[in-house]
């Protein structure tokens, strides 16, 4: 593999056996290496995800954090938690980035509890606020699977039919406290369609394996750190919502940024109504400017948000193109053995020399690219850059 | 699909094929070609049950005249239903292949419950049933006599055959079996004296039945219709009873002082060891029993049971022990032994005398099953060193094969630990087992495995004392506490229904994420019959070596026999049966190609050539250089590394081509090639 993803500094790993993962197979390699399965899965990903498959836009998503006493361990540096704490906000971020009509909540378990971090709220500031400042608390006792989900689902079984109701734990633990039979739960999120995903920092745990296969998620388990942020980044995008999930249309405002001291000027500064409940963002809540509800008017000074007087959902234009992608996403390239290609010897895209066992070539400009340009153009990018500097030119 | 192995056309009822079970299948219709015997080893989950059947199958149609009969024995009931399970399925694709109605009748016998006795299942193609069925005398006597001598017979998990073959012939009397063994003659007596009154004809009818001798049973024998039963040796049946026991008075009368000369024995005040001819010196000496009634004893009660007409022969099996016993002590002088202990070693203050007539030689009860049937084949998934069993068993295989397990990724991860953190060896050696240090690190490494596992983790300990020992002082250092913090903790005990219930317990802790450890004992009931398939176990530990008990007698009377008559060194067999223990418990956790586990060696001493080079070569191959003498940290270091290799995602199609074919993959050059190489002769 040429791919060397950014590790650990060489002295902070455990006892690695560099000697060892260079082991060539003579016999003519009957074991294929775990790698080569996992580059093939990264490419399927790719190939997969473009089924015309409807997807859910409106997302509510909890995470739960497993911040019990494994969450010291020191395997992810400085610790696992420190690092998912990190990740999690790229995670938040980017969420947001891609889902901007959607909702995130955050739960954290340990010493058989769970507590939520952050109710479900569109704003990635709050969140980001609370996993910084979660980065100070102790780790302790174990995890609660049961509690953290039903805690997760109280919230989640009042979302409308037509929204996804998904659940990600990050699960650093073998184990987990239950007050009652796990299994009694995943047949009510199964029945309430709640889809829970499971990310595991040391191993395959049974309950896990259950859990995600009766509810449709998925189950994955880290190998280092760059391995995790590809694992978290798989949940950036919108999962295939079920084809029993309802279809409705949705109301919904498109409020203007207006400052009030330019058409009145009376104009006193206002309060937005998300800090009525007290927790909402930081800095004065005070301001002469915002969103006004167009229903009610009703003041806020962030999108996307759910108005707290009459319900409507409001966003922004840009919002809304920006999921747009998922529902039109970019043809997979077709994959040419390296041999079989006599075109241009260099990836269209990053203009590194193809060196690789297959290239990969877009199906309308049939421009080449390399495998890391690839999935890149597919994961970040949603449009190939030669068709449209094709559109473009002259 | 269907395949062509060497021009035998084999129905397989799976679309898929393991590369090894294509070549088990080769080696053992070279087996069958031959009519001899095989030794056969593959690891479990690999589709041992499948091959044999089908290829047998497909050479009996094949072959109707060479092969008339498939028994195949199994240790469990489970076992049993699993072959049955298998054979269905094999069935079901025949007829809807061929499209014929299926005209193979096959047999199981499993419990009294599923008996059937109608007489169309003497013509069984296939017969199914346990072990004690073919090897044990008194049972074999009444089943399988009657088995035709073109079958072929299969003893699968054989590791344990010679075991089988021992306790088949040994006998252990106490107190309690004589007083029993008094009251039956007792009601032989009644009975008797009863029948005489009313139809003393019977009686006479039987004493000129025994004046004719066991004529029957020779002729059989000579046309060779039965089985023959080691309990009757060939010598015996060309006599007629002898005069002293022929009435059945008298034979009673026999019996009351045979009884009584054993109830003397068992008045001792020190251990005694003697030869047969020995005692039958004794015997003669105290209470002038001759060798040749002895003899005579077992057949001459089975023909006053038979006369007398009593139904519930469960009811004398005290009497029939004793009546096998006195016909085995009077026609071996070799191979057995006679010990009798006036206490348990244990408890050296409770009076407890037992009379061991043990069984030295394996080959003696097995002997017939390899004289009669054309093929016998011993296979299992620990059969390693593959050359003592011929040597143990008196038999001399055509082929002798080992395969091992195609992998499309390491799934299994034997490591050896020798040291503590703290660089103190650890090793379950005599020397050092009451060593604090090395229980500490022992309990340290449970420690850090618990973490790191998840779900199930089965430890075995070398024995019972040894677990008490170590388990009340890991209590004490406060770290079965610990360990309790990441699994709660399961003990096996000698109490069946105790350990059932821990068993229980233990899965339902592994399959709802609380995780559970479960301590038990190597040769104990978890070692051998139950399998600790995916989220089961996840680790194996094996807390030392798992010797015997070495100052057992019978033991040692073993080893010395086995030296003088088979020239196998005390050592070479110890270590043989200590390695084939510790791979069957580390075997428990894997049960397939989809499985996956850690095999951990607590013990420095398995890093040694003599100990590794006895392993089953599936797990030896996966033995690096690396993973030999580790510390715990590496150890646990190792085992995170393996357990996240493990949770990446595995589906059929990375499998595919390499440990698994279609029957396009398999007929490819290259790959029948590469099968080739999968069998390991020695």
């Amino acid at each position: 593999m040429d791919e060397e993803p950014e590790r650990a500094k060489r002295w902070e790993g455990g006892y690695e056996r560099t000697w060892e993962v260079l082991k060539e197979d003579e016999s003519g390699s009957l074991k294929a290496t775990v790698e080569e399965i996992l580059f093939q899965s990264k490419r399927k990903r790719v190939i997969e995800s473009h089924g015309q498959v409807r997807l859910g836009m409106m997302r509510h998503l909890y995470v739960v954090i497993d911040c019990s006493r494994s969450m010291e361990d020191q395997d992810l540096k400085p610790n696992r938690l420190t690092s998912t704490l990190k990740l999690m906000e790229a995670f938040v971020e980017e969420y947001f980035d891609q889902n901007p009509i959607s909702q995130v909540g955050i739960i954290m378990t340990k010493n058989k509890r769970a507590e939520k971090l952050t109710d479900l709220a569109g704003n990635p500031k709050k969140h980001i606020t609370a996993l910084q400042k979660a980065v100070d608390s102790v780790c302790v006792g174990e995890p609660s699977l049961y509690n953290s989900l039903s805690l997760a689902v109280q919230t989640l079984k009042h979302m409308p039919g037509h929204t996804s109701r998904e659940i990600l734990i990050i699960l650093s633990s073998l184990t987990t406290c239950d007050p009652a039979n796990i299994y009694e739960l995943i047949k009510t999120l199964k029945s309430l369609k709640v889809r829970v995903s499971v990310i595991g920092l040391s191993a395959e745990v049974r309950v896990c394996t259950v859990l995600t296969r009766e509810t449709g998620g998925s189950y994955h388990v880290i190998l280092d750190e760059s391995h995790f942020k590809e694992l978290l980044m798989l949940h950036v995008k919108p999962p295939p919502s079920s084809s029993a999930s309802e279809c409705s249309l949705i109301r919904m405002g498109f409020p203007q940024h207006t400052i009030a001291s330019l058409s009145d000027q009376d104009a006193k500064p206002s309060f937005s109504m998300s800090h009525l409940d007290g927790g909402g963002g930081s800095g004065p809540g005070l301001s002469l400017g915002g969103y006004f509800c167009p229903q009610c008017h009703a003041k806020y000074t962030e999108l996307p948000v759910e108005c707290k007087v009459c319900g409507l959902t409001l966003v922004s234009a840009p919002h809304l193109a920006r999921s747009f992608h998922h529902l039109f996403p970019l043809d997979a390239f077709t994959e040419i053995p390296e041999e079989e290609h006599h075109g241009d010897r260099f990836c269209q895209a990053c203009q590194g020399e193809l060196k690789d066992k297959s290239v990969f070539m877009c199906p309308s400009c049939h421009s080449v690219f390399c495998v890391e340009c690839d999935l890149f153009i597919h994961d970040s990018l949603h449009c190939c850059p030669c068709c449209i500097h094709n559109q473009s030119g002259p | 699909m269907k395949l062509n192995i060497e021009g035998l056309l084999v129905y397989f009822p799976y679309d898929y094929i393991y590369p090894e079970q294509y070549s088990y299948m080769l080696e053992l219709k070279r087996t069958l070609d031959a009519k001899g015997h095989g030794v056969l080893e593959m690891p479990s989950g690999t589709g041992k049950t499948i091959s044999l059947l089908s290829l047998i199958v497909a050479y009996q149609r094949a072959f109707p005249l060479e092969v008339t009969k498939l028994i195949y024995c199994s240790r469990t009931v489970p076992e049993i239903e699993k072959v049955v399970e298998e054979l269905r399925k094999l069935m079901e694709f025949y007829s809807k292949e061929t499209g014929e109605t299926n005209n193979f009748l096959a047999l199981a016998l499993s419990s009294r419950k599923n008996l059937c006795i109608h007489p169309e299942i003497l013509h069984a193609n296939i017969v199914v049933y346990s072990y004690h069925y073919l090897l044990d005398p008194k049972i074999a006597d009444l089943v399988s006599k009657e088995l035709a001598k073109k079958s072929v017979v299969v003893f699968d998990e054989a590791h344990n055959i010679d075991n089988v073959c021992i306790d088949s012939m040994s006998v252990n009397i106490t107190r309690r079996t004589l007083d029993r063994c008094q009251n039956n003659v007792d009601t032989l007596q009644n009975t008797i004296q009863k029948i005489k009154e009313t139809d003393a004809a019977k009686l006479r009818e039987e004493y000129r039945r025994l004046v004719d001798g066991l004529k029957e049973a020779s002729v059989a024998r000579e046309t060779d219709i039965y089985l023959s039963n080691p309990v009757l040796p060939d010598e015996i049946l060309q006599e007629a009873v002898p005069g002293t026991i022929r009435t059945a008075e008298h034979f009673v009368g026999f019996l009351r002082r045979f009884l009584e000369y054993l109830k003397s024995r068992l008045r001792v005040q020190h251990v005694v060891q003697e030869s047969t001819p020995q005692f039958l010196k004794d015997i003669f000496d105290k209470v002038c029993i001759d060798r040749k009634p002895l003899r005579f004893c077992a057949e001459r009660l089975q023909s006053l049971l038979r006369t007398l007409e009593i139904a519930d022969i469960a009811d004398f099996s005290a009497v029939t022990l004793i009546s096998n016993f006195a016909t085995l002590v009077s026609t071996y002088s070799q191979g057995f032994t006679i010990i009798i202990e006036p206490f348990e070693d244990r408890t050296p203050t409770i009076a407890n005398p037992v009379l061991h007539f043990s069984c030295m030689d394996p080959s003696i009860a097995i002997k017939p099953v390899f004289q009669r049937f054309q093929s016998v084949v011993i296979t299992s998934g620990t059969l390693s060193p593959l050359d003592i069993y011929p040597r143990i068993l008196d038999f001399r295989p055509v082929t002798m094969a080992s395969f091992t397990m195609t992998l499309a990724r390491t799934c299994l991860c034997p490591l050896i630990v020798g040291r503590g953190n703290d660089q103190v060896a650890l090793s379950s050696k005599f020397e050092t087992r009451e060593d604090f240090a090395v229980i500490r690190n022992y309990g340290n490494l449970l420690l850090e495995m618990s973490a790191v596992v998840p779900d199930g983790i089965v430890a075995f300990f070398t024995s019972y004392v040894y677990m008490e020992n170590i388990v009340a002082s890991w209590y004490e250092q406060g770290i079965l506490e610990n360990i309790q913090r990441n699994k709660l903790i399961f003990i096996e005990t000698q109490d069946a229904a105790e350990t059932s219930m821990a068993l229980e317990k233990y899965q339902e802790a592994c399959e709802n994420g609380r995780g559970a450890i479960l301590l038990s004992v190597a040769r104990g009931k978890v070692s051998e019959g139950i399998d600790f398939v995916h989220h089961f176990g996840r680790a194996v530990i094996m807390f030392g070596v798992p010797y015997v008990y070495t100052q057992s007698r019978i033991l040692k009377a073993r080893l010395e026999y086995l030296r003088d008559q088979f020239q196998i060194r005390e050592n070479d067999f110890l270590t043989f049966d200590a390695m084939r223990h510790a791979a069957q418990c580390v075997g428990r956790a894997i049960r397939g190609k989809t499985d996956y586990g850690l095999m951990i060696f607590a013990d420095k001493r398995y890093a040694r050539a003599d100990k590794r080079g006895k392993l089953p070569r599936w797990i030896q191959e996966h033995i690096t250089d690396g993973s030999l003498n580790l510390t715990v940290d590496e150890t646990v270091q190792l085992s995170k590394h393996f357990l996240r290799q493990m949770a990446q995602p595995f589906r059929q199609e990375d499998q595919l081509g390499l440990s698994l074919l279609t029957l396009e993959q398999l007929q490819s050059e290259e790959m029948l090639k590469k099968i080739t190489q999968i069998a390991h002769q020695t």
